[in-house]
């Protein structure tokens, strides 16, 4: 069963409030998966706290979404032949 | 030996004892990679394991496979061979197949996976019992799937048609993120995609027989097709067929077929994810992929590979195609090669064996194995032995290790070379000192040491071997 009281506003990782549902199981109520648009990272309701909850997701995986524009691309993107 | 497909690939191990149907009811997270992780954990003979009563899919149809090729059992049937087969026979057997490229393809029109299309409301979430394998991964992947490009530049060349795995990040129900390398064929065929100011066609096929998995890891040329080669390795013609939207070749045998296209210039964040190394890797601003067609099997098994610290299934799946192609490009050098052992997280460790010519002899080896393609990126650490030491046997490695290596006259040690950026020991990223530990015995003119009173088997021991391996059967 879907656990009601989970997170499913504030992005665990990045903290961000840029979370929407991005799906839900094929056998419906059992559970709903969240996506984070600034992080792109996602859970599923019935995942340990540490996946679903910004307490417990730990420091050193989170991220600043100000710096997410300056992560290097990899690979780059080449210039456009003439 | 031919596998029409994963499932009778399956029905093969479940014949051997080497297939575990696991039906009570588990949890996407954090079941699924848990119990991967600890079959790894429990034995190098571990069996496949399929899970088909998943929390939020009907029982019998969200169908997980996990450890397909994750034993030395596994490995062995996938080639054809008795499941006991030790792995050095499993090497040279492997790389004698490797002459017989390119082997021949078969083209059909009647793939299994043709029964049902999806172009509307595509939903990758609800077709496969997608999870995330690791503790801090950013979300879940399809890890193990064969893609397909090809070269924009030159799009009628079979050979230079690429199939390959990379790590594709889930990242909406029709939108992917995907890690082509720059070094990577898949990155080639972005790059010259991009400079035309083109999207990518690709095609991700999954679930499929172990052959062209186990290829599709291999380091081959550009212009070598990987199902020419998994002809070779499997000894009977490859099946193909048509992708229907993208005309890309896909297996013929596979679960899930998804076309879509990599979109020219986009960069999104993605990862982190564990990988082989052991250590997560950090997010990076990468690729995206945009889902137009699926096509696929009623009720697919969705097949998927756990990885992290080794020994994972990737460690089984990548030992024999690191290791010959080190041990080919070496040996037609230098003939006196053995065998080589790169199966060390994808050979930044590596033993090779060695008839020495002359003193000094096996360090010139050593140091040649840091130069071939796959030393640049790999063999921080080469371990040296004599030929008549197995380097598949770590037992008989770490005693001429203890014995024949001298830290005074046996160390080389060469500075800021060029290392996968994965390694977590590289500093800066992608550069390290590198090692050779020579363990061979010494020969003239280098003559130290004690090494002629050797205590060898008793006579007949070896066929004392097979009396016992008989009975114990
Ligand atoms: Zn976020």
């Amino acid at each position: 069963m879907t656990d009601t009281t989970v997170n499913s506003t504030i992005c665990p990782r990045c903290g961000a409030e840029n979370v929407r549902v991005l799906t839900t199981s094929p056998v419906p109520g059992r559970w709903t998966m969240y996506v984070c648009d600034t992080c792109i990272y996602s859970w599923r309701s019935t995942e340990p706290r540490s996946a679903t909850d910004p307490l417990t997701y730990p420091a050193e995986f989170k991220i600043d979404p100000a710096e997410i524009p300056s992560i290097p691309a990899i690979p780059t993107v080449p210039p456009r032949r003439r | 030996m031919a596998y029409a497909d994963l499932r009778e690939f399956l029905e093969t191990l479940d014949r051997n004892g080497q297939l575990l149907t696991y039906s009570e009811p588990v949890n996407p997270e954090p079941d699924l990679g848990a119990a991967a992780r600890a079959t790894a954990n429990l034995t190098d003979r571990g069996p496949a394991l399929l899970f088909d009563n998943i929390n939020g899919y009907e029982p019998g149809k969200g169908r997980v496979a996990l450890n397909v090729v994750g034993s030395w059992p596994n490995h062995a049937l996938m080639l054809g061979l008795d499941k006991d087969t030790s792995v050095k026979d499993q090497f040279f057997e492997f790389a004698g197949r490797w002459d017989a490229f390119p082997g021949p393809v078969e083209r059909r029109d009647d793939a299994p996976w043709q029964e049902v299309t999806i172009t509307e409301g595509i939903d990758l979430f609800h077709l496969l019992p997608l999870f995330r394998l690791n503790r801090y991964d950013v979300g879940c992947y399809i890890d193990k799937a064969a893609v397909i490009s090809r070269d924009p530049d030159d799009p009628d060349d079979f050979g230079k048609q690429n199939v390959g795995i990379y790590r594709i990040q889930v990242k909406d129900k029709d939108r992917l993120g995907i890690q082509p390398l720059a070094a990577h064929d898949l990155g080639l065929h972005l790059q010259r995609a991009e400079e035309r100011g083109e999207n990518l066609p690709i095609a991700i096929a999954l679930g499929n027989e172990p052959a062209i998995t186990t290829v599709a890891g291999m380091p081959l040329a550009y212009d070598q097709s990987e199902y020419e080669m998994a002809a070779a390795i499997q000894g009977a013609p490859y099946r193909i067929t048509k992708a229907p939207l993208t005309g890309l070749d896909v297996p013929w045998g596979s679960e899930v077929v998804i076309e879509g296209e990599i979109i020219a210039g986009e960069r999104e964040i993605e990862g982190p994810f564990g990988e082989f190394t052991g250590h997560y890797s950090g997010a990076r601003r990468q690729p995206v992929v945009r889902v137009h067609r699926v096509t696929h099997r009623r009720n697919p098994i969705f097949e998927h590979l756990y990885l992290g610290m080794p020994w994972t299934e990737m460690d089984y799946t990548l030992a024999l195609n690191t290791s010959v192609p080190l041990y080919r490009q070496l040996k037609a050098e230098f003939p006196e090669v053995a065998a080589v052992n790169a199966m060390y997280t994808q050979g930044l460790l590596g033993i090779i064996s060695v008839k020495q010519r002359f003193g000094g002899f096996a360090k010139a080896v050593g140091m040649r194995a840091m130069t071939v393609p796959h030393g640049l990126a790999y063999c921080k650490v080469i371990i040296m032995v004599d030929e008549d030491v197995d380097p598949f046997n770590l037992a008989q490695v770490m005693w001429a290790l203890s014995v024949h290596y001298h830290p005074l006259h046996d160390t080389v040690t060469i500075p800021n070379l060029s290392i996968l950026a994965l390694d977590p020991s590289s500093d800066p990223a992608g550069i390290t000192h590198k090692v050779i530990l020579d363990a061979t015995t010494p020969v003239a003119p280098e003559e130290r040491g004690h090494y002629s009173q050797v205590v060898g088997d008793p006579e007949g021991t070896a066929d004392w071997e097979n009396i016992i391996k008989g009975l114990l059967k």
